[in-house]
């Protein structure tokens, strides 16, 4: 069939005014439904019609879905709040900066005014021969383009793939592992609520999905518990370009420091695996070390064991061990 | 149904990617059928059959048959042991993700299959070598044979039938089948290891077209969902009392000479004088 | 309305084997189809706007047209085709290796006229394969000026260089949608296009038409950057898709489609030996090139390149070698500066490294070297080189080294900061700026306003209009008085340059200015045969007529436009000047009588080919670490005659440069050389430059010696096309220069990728040199 893009097929539009009322039209439609949240990862597909769901359901109109609130020390935000919306709010900047940080540094000021942290975290792979939709493992068929022996692999993983070398390119989301965040998920069985760092699934597991999402839920809000509140954080992002450039590597880090000395961290790294990755050994490494540049070079060395470059992108090993490095070292330094 | 899942490639063509996952469903249920219609079958024709057969024969001298006769020696039940449970690794690594059930599966489906590679690779040199090689093939003579089973069956008369050698007709048949599926998911699963990350190869995609490849795909899950069935069947005997004779002789390594008689034709398999515990591989 | 959508190659290169379109014209709302077979038949090499032979991946094979784009998009995948693969190759080197495919079934090169293939036997692969470009193959074209090994002998450095300059895409941001309609065998065609005359000629005809049966209206264009110098082959589709089916057909083109065939630069992949003298002079050059030539046309790009390599550096002893390779890519056209761009990005970090070397100021060795005066240069003819009209490149080195603080700047090169380091980095970029001999038209109609009519077209320069001035000018008339018209064959316009190449400025100045100094003179007659006396004793001034020192004695505009009428004849366009085009001549003729008409060919001496010249100044930091490349300044002076306009000036000079800093950055294709398709077809991944790369912490300045071009009545020349090597060259070599002195990429764009392998050992480098879309 001849390939088009950039004109979008019709399709069934759902505008639900309550969760309930979503999670009964994705249950009517099972895996022909999509959830659909600003559509900046969505649209791309419909353009190209690549993907052509049945029906779209919009959570746009449902407003419990946007409120970010604070109960006892921890933060909820609502899946739908847009990125902007997940910066400007008082209580996130001032105990959690470092999901500040990440979203200011996502996608451009266009986007984050209409994209969702929801839909940040969920959002596919940017690998662009999946995207192009070239029918590879991850598109339901036998072969990755992007780890051939001629394949252009450049942005592609260095960790964590197997099959699909397709990295996870939301910068949010390794702020939110690094927070210990949690993701309410509701289905029409009821809620569940996943940590962060197993809300992201890699292709060992389910080559076809990034997430835990399965047909029939959708990601209602994330909790930020008050474990780091406040603490020492750092987020870096490596792009090509000063917007509108997903990561070549980025790095979030949330530290316990008393006295220069790190008493916990986290250290999760997104863009070189196709999940973001937490590093811990590098953090059982440093914890309990001062804060110095040869704690910082170990826990970079340590982060990049078992790296497995491809042809072109052996640069992202030097930049994660660089990087790692940094959000250990601190801004300061 | 589909039988085969076509998918395009870059350019827009058609190719063939693998078999359709359909059929996983249809031999799972024509193992299933085929188990029903054995326990059925076994409950109305084999009492009769039996009872013909005690009639008939059995009646040679016990004499020189030892107490224990060695089926399957150590080696070769350590090997079949392996390749089971390497073939269980291997079926559910392969198809539970398939169903529904997810885990990270390719390590071990991998490790499993060069398990299963070399347990194969050990079987042909060990049989070829040390045991008696022909005894599990079907030959001119088995069929024959099957022809003859086969009208007593339907009623005919009973004459004539003689009892089994080492290997009844059914064994036979179920080696053969599974040599045959079992050379294709090895001989296109080794292949495939070049679609995936290991230490043993360097991966590489293109290594075959495209076609070649869809062919691989194809192949690994025809001879796959073939031993969903062959698993299930072989389970089914191994487990149902009347056979359970020779599945404790695939544990311990030997029959009783009761079974020895009223089973085999001591003729066809000559057992020698030996006792069953000898290290030392049974010729004949 | 109709709507159009396209069916594309999905291959670099094949042929439709079988195609039925049955299924898709018997669905509802489909209105009727447009195939290769239903054109016009276009000569090889070059483009056609739908073919049964795609060359390169997005290539359009058939239109069909439906109620709207759905049904339309619907019907095309619902076309039953099949395409036969056919042999490709997307770098022109795989294609010159013995053995290696040809993009094209004829050959992979044109030698003169025809298709042919080139192979080169001879050369030595294997310093090709560790990423050297090798000598000694068969090229098409080749020149020497002077004793190029007599030149190296005297040279007290000599540098070897194997270089690249990627191809990359023109991305206007308006695609080039066009819509037409047919009325009383009349085609009106709604286009994007940089040039309104000069696309008149080559639409009619690619519809079979007469010019005078096409009305073509390009009021605005979003952008071409030389994609749409004279219109684009896709608007037959929208004509003869109209005329099919006999409604208007609106084909709007995606971003995608923009993508595949709107046009790119080509890459060349060079071997470039500089001889320098100790002063850090050139005083010889020799330069091998292969040209990705894309799979249609023949562009120039590389002997351009030679040709701008000759100007800004003036070397004595020069050879050129070279050819285009054809391959399946999209399609190469003139880019904003073509050949200039590349000739900046691959030599102007030679020529810095050399001062270094030489230890001598880097601003220095750009001003020993640059042109000066009516300074000679490029391809000798007849083994003569021609000249430049004017070149006051050191008038501008000298105001940017004071204006801009080039101590200070010097002076925080290398700095560090953390993990930061400061590069600066300087080029020279110099192009064309200028044609002539094109028409001016105009008329004073009987109220007064001084109405001109420009065919140029509009880029969003508002050049068509900066230019009348000198209409005005040359009658000494308030502006306000004039009326512009332009962008609409059916407004009688006349012959005028392509809007490209920088070439409207200098062109529409000097014939608006001859058709002012017709016009004035046309006035004085009038005014002597009115109120006695001769021609020469009346002033135009002010709207008015008047003898000279008597203001009182004269005529209004308006008034004289009625004796024109009058009189008749040459004054009101009944008859016309002879040199003129016939363009202009059939929109004269379509004027006269509505006041004074007065159309003229510039004849003014040329003096030379007019030259504009750019030294781009930027500072990065680049951290070492992570080999981010932050732009913090960049400043631009320039020789582009007298300012005609400052802040398009400023606009031009900027916005050129940040078409540079994609050069430089990050701007490039990605192809898979397995299946020959482009893998990054999205902004997001092919990266052009955002206004956010920009640098925001201190405004980009500028400056500019501001000396009039001799040869330009009010002594302007363009300033469109050098911008773009300066903002490249400046940022590669600040690039370069924060790294250390012994660091050199040789190629563009730099990437983090190629920062963190040169910085460190342990990364295996990706590619070599030379490999292309990576």
């Amino acid at each position: 069939m001849a390939v088009i893009r950039d004109k979008m097929p019709a399709f069934q539009l759902f505008q639900p005014a309550s969760t309930g009322e979503a999670l009964g039209v994705l249950d009517q439609y099972g895996a022909d439904a999509w959830v659909l949240a600003g559509g900046l990862d969505s649209w791309d597909w419909f353009k190209d019609r690549v993907k052509k769901p049945a029906a779209v359901v919009d959570l746009g109109g449902i407003e419990s879905l946007r409120s970010i609130r604070s109960f006892g020390g921890t933060v909820e935000i609502g899946a739908m709040a847009t990125l902007r919306e997940v910066v400007r709010n008082p209580d996130v900047s001032s105990q959690f900066s470092l999901l500040v940080e990440a979203t200011e540094l996502a996608a451009s000021p266009q986007i984050r005014n209409q994209g969702t942290i929801g839909g940040n975290i969920g959002q596919d792979t940017r690998c662009w021969y999946y995207r192009d939709g070239w029918s590879c493992y991850r598109a339901g068929g036998n072969i990755c383009y992007a780890d051939t022996p001629t394949a252009m692999n450049r942005e592609h993983a260095i960790l964590g793939a197997s099959r699909c070398v397709a990295v996870n390119p939301s910068d949010t989301a390794p702020a939110l592992v690094a927070l210990d965040a949690e993701m309410v998920v509701e289905n029409s069985g009821g809620q569940r609520v996943i940590p962060a760092q197993d809300f992201f699934i890699g292709p060992a597991i389910d080559i076809m999905r990034m997430t835990v999402l399965q047909p029939g839920d959708i990601l209602t809000s994330i909790r930020i518990p008050s474990t780091w509140a406040g603490q020492r954080f750092y987020f870096e992002k490596s792009r090509d370009r000063a917007v509108w450039d997903f990561p070549l590597a980025n790095v979030a880090s949330a530290a316990r420091i008393t006295n220069g000395v790190i008493e916990d961290i986290r250290i999760v790294a997104n863009g070189v695996a196709p999940y973001p990755v937490r590093f811990t050994a590098a953090e059982d490494a440093v914890r309990g070390e001062a804060v110095s540049d040869e704690t910082a070079e170990r826990a970079g060395e340590i982060a990049i064991r078992g790296v497995r470059p491809l042809a072109h992108n052996g640069y992202k090993v030097a930049l994660l061990r660089n990087l790692v490095k940094r959000s250990v070292r601190g801004a300061e330094a | 149904m589909e039988i085969f899942q076509w998918d395009t490639n870059p350019w827009g063509q058609e190719t063939l990617i693998r078999i359709s996952w359909d059929l996983l469903y249809l031999f799972f249920w024509a193992g299933i059928a085929f188990i029903v219609f054995h326990v059925l079958y076994a409950a109305v024709w084999l009492p009769r059959l039996a009872r013909e057969a005690a009639n008939g024969g059995g009646g040679e001298a016990a004499a020189g048959i030892p107490e224990k006769i060695e089926r399957h020696t150590l080696a070769a039940r350590l090997f079949h042991w392996v390749m089971a449970a390497a073939m269980l690794a291997l079926l559910v690594t392969g198809f539970f993700p398939i169903i529904g059930i997810q885990f990270a599966w390719v390590t071990i489906h991998w490790i499993a299959g060069v398990v299963l590679t070399i347990s194969i690779i050990y079987h042909v040199i060990h049989a070829s070598f040390y045991l008696d090689f022909w005894s599990i093939w079907l030959l001119p003579a088995d069929l024959a044979e099957a022809a003859q089973r086969v009208k007593r069956q339907l009623g005919g008369s009973g004459g004539g039938v003689q009892r089994h050698a080492k290997y009844p007709l059914d064994h036979k048949l179920y080696h053969t089948a599974v040599m045959l599926a079992g050379l294709a998911v090895i001989g296109t699963g080794l292949v495939m290891m070049f679609r995936i990350e290991n230490p043993l190869v360097t991966s590489n995609a293109y290594l075959l077209a495209e076609e070649t490849w869809g062919l691989m795909y194809a192949l690994h899950g025809l001879g796959a969902v073939l031993f969903v069935m062959l698993t299930l069947t072989h389970i089914y005997f191994a487990v149902r009392p009347d056979k359970f004779w020779l599945t404790k002789s695939m544990i311990f390594g030997s029959v009783d000479r009761e079974q020895y008689l009223a089973h085999h034709d001591p003729s066809r398999w000559v057992v020698s004088e030996k006792p069953a515990a000898s290290q030392e591989p049974a010729k004949n | 309305m109709v709507f159009a959508k396209l069916l594309l190659s999905p291959m670099p290169h094949a042929r439709v084997r079988r195609m039925d379109a049955s299924a898709a014209l018997a669905m509802p709302g489909v209105e009727g189809i447009l195939t290769a077979d239903d054109i016009p038949e276009t000569e090889a090499p070059n483009e056609a706007s739908l073919t049964n032979e795609p060359h390169y991946e997005g290539e359009p094979i058939l239109a069909i047209a439906a109620i709207d784009e759905e049904t339309a998009a619907a019907a095309v995948e619902a076309v039953d085709i099949e395409f036969e693969p056919l042999p490709f190759v997307l770098d022109p080197m795989e294609s010159l290796r013995p053995g290696g495919p040809n993009a094209r079934s004829q050959g992979n090169t044109m030698a003169g006229r025809d298709l042919s293939t080139i192979k080169w036997d001879s050369v030595n692969w294997n310093e090709y394969d560790r990423g050297t470009m090798p000598l000694g193959g068969e090229v098409t074209d080749e020149w020497e000026v002077g004793d190029v090994e007599a030149g190296f002998a005297e040279a007290d450095l000599v540098l070897d260089e194997t270089v690249f300059s990627a191809s990359l895409s023109h991305q206007p941001l308006e695609t080039r949608t066009s819509m037409a309609y047919w009325q009383n065998g009349k085609c009106y065609m709604h286009a994007s296009t940089q040039s309104t005359a000069r696309t008149e000629g080559g639409t009619a005809r690619a519809l079979g038409i007469d010019p005078t049966d096409l009305v073509l209206i390009a009021e605005y264009c979003g952008g071409g950057f030389g994609s749409k110098i004279a219109g684009c082959p896709q608007d037959q589709i929208s004509g003869l898709l109209s005329r099919k089916v006999g409604k208007p057909v609106m084909l709007r083109v995606t971003r995608q489609e923009e993508n595949f065939f709107g046009k790119a630069r080509p890459g060349i992949q060079a071997r470039a030996k500089f001889g320098f003298r100790s002063d850090g002079r050139v005083v010889a050059l020799d330069l091998m090139m292969v040209q990705d030539g894309g799979p249609y046309g023949r562009s120039g790009d590389y002997m351009s390149c030679a040709d701008q390599a000759s100007l800004m550096y003036q070397p004595e002893h020069m050879r050129v070698r070279g050819l285009t390779i054809y391959t399946n890519t999209p399609p190469r056209a003139a880019q904003r500066a073509p050949g200039g761009v590349q000739a900046v990005a691959m030599f102007a970090p030679i020529v810095d490294n050399a001062a270094k070397q030489l230890g001598i100021d880097r601003l220095e060795i750009i001003r020993v070297n640059a042109p000066e005066g009516q300074a000679v240069f490029g391809r000798p003819r007849q083994g003569v080189q021609g000249n430049v009209s004017s070149a006051f490149v050191k008038e501008a080195v000298d105001k940017a080294r004071d204006e801009f603080d080039w101590a200070g700047m010097q002076a925080r090169s290398k700095q560090r900061n953390g993990t930061k380091v400061t590069g600066i980095g300087v080029a020279l970029s110099s192009y064309s700026a200028g044609a002539s001999g094109v028409d001016g038209l105009l008329v004073i109609r009987p109220d007064g306003k001084v109405e001109i009519h420009n065919g140029a077209g509009n880029l969003g320069t508002e050049s068509f209009s900066d230019t009348s001035r000198a209409a005005m000018e040359a009658l000494d008339t308030p502006w306000e008085q004039a009326e512009i018209v332009w962008g609409d064959t059916s407004k009688h316009l006349p012959w005028s340059a392509v809007q490209a190449g920088s070439m409207t400025t200098h062109a529409h100045t000097r014939s608006n200015w001859a058709a002012g100094l017709q016009a004035k003179q046309f006035l004085q007659e009038i005014a002597a045969a009115q109120l006695g006396g001769s021609p020469g004793d009346f002033t135009v001034s002010n709207g008015r007529v008047y003898r000279s020192g008597s203001p009182s004695q004269g005529l209004s505009f308006g008034r004289a436009a009625e004796l024109a009428i009058r009189a008749g004849g040459k004054f009101d366009g009944h008859e016309l000047p002879e040199d003129i085009n016939e363009m202009t001549t059939r929109a004269a003729t379509g004027l006269a009588g509505r006041g004074l008409v007065s159309a003229a060919k510039d004849n003014f001496e040329t003096g030379g080919r007019n030259m504009s010249y750019a030294i781009g100044f930027a500072e990065v930091e680049v951290d070492i670490e992570t080999g981010a490349v932050q732009l913090k300044d960049y400043k631009v002076a320039s020789d582009a005659g007298t300012i005609l306009h400052p802040q398009n000036f400023g606009a031009q000079l900027h916005g050129g440069g940040i078409q540079g800093f994609g050069v430089a950055l990050g701007q490039k294709w990605v192809m898979d050389p397995q299946w020959g398709l482009h893998v990054a077809k999205r902004f997001y991944s092919n990266r052009p430059p955002t206004i956010l790369d920009v640098p925001t912490e201190r405004e980009m300045a500028w400056t500019a010696a501001d000396l009039p071009d001799p040869f330009n009545p009010v002594g302007c020349k363009g300033i469109g096309e050098a911008p773009v090597g300066a903002g490249a060259g400046a940022v590669l070599n600040a690039i370069a220069d924060a790294l250390g002195d012994d660091v050199h990429f040789n190629r563009s764009p730099i990437m983090r990728d190629m920062i963190l392998t040169k910085l460190n050992p342990e990364v295996p480098e990706a590619h070599n040199l030379l490999t292309t879309h990576v």
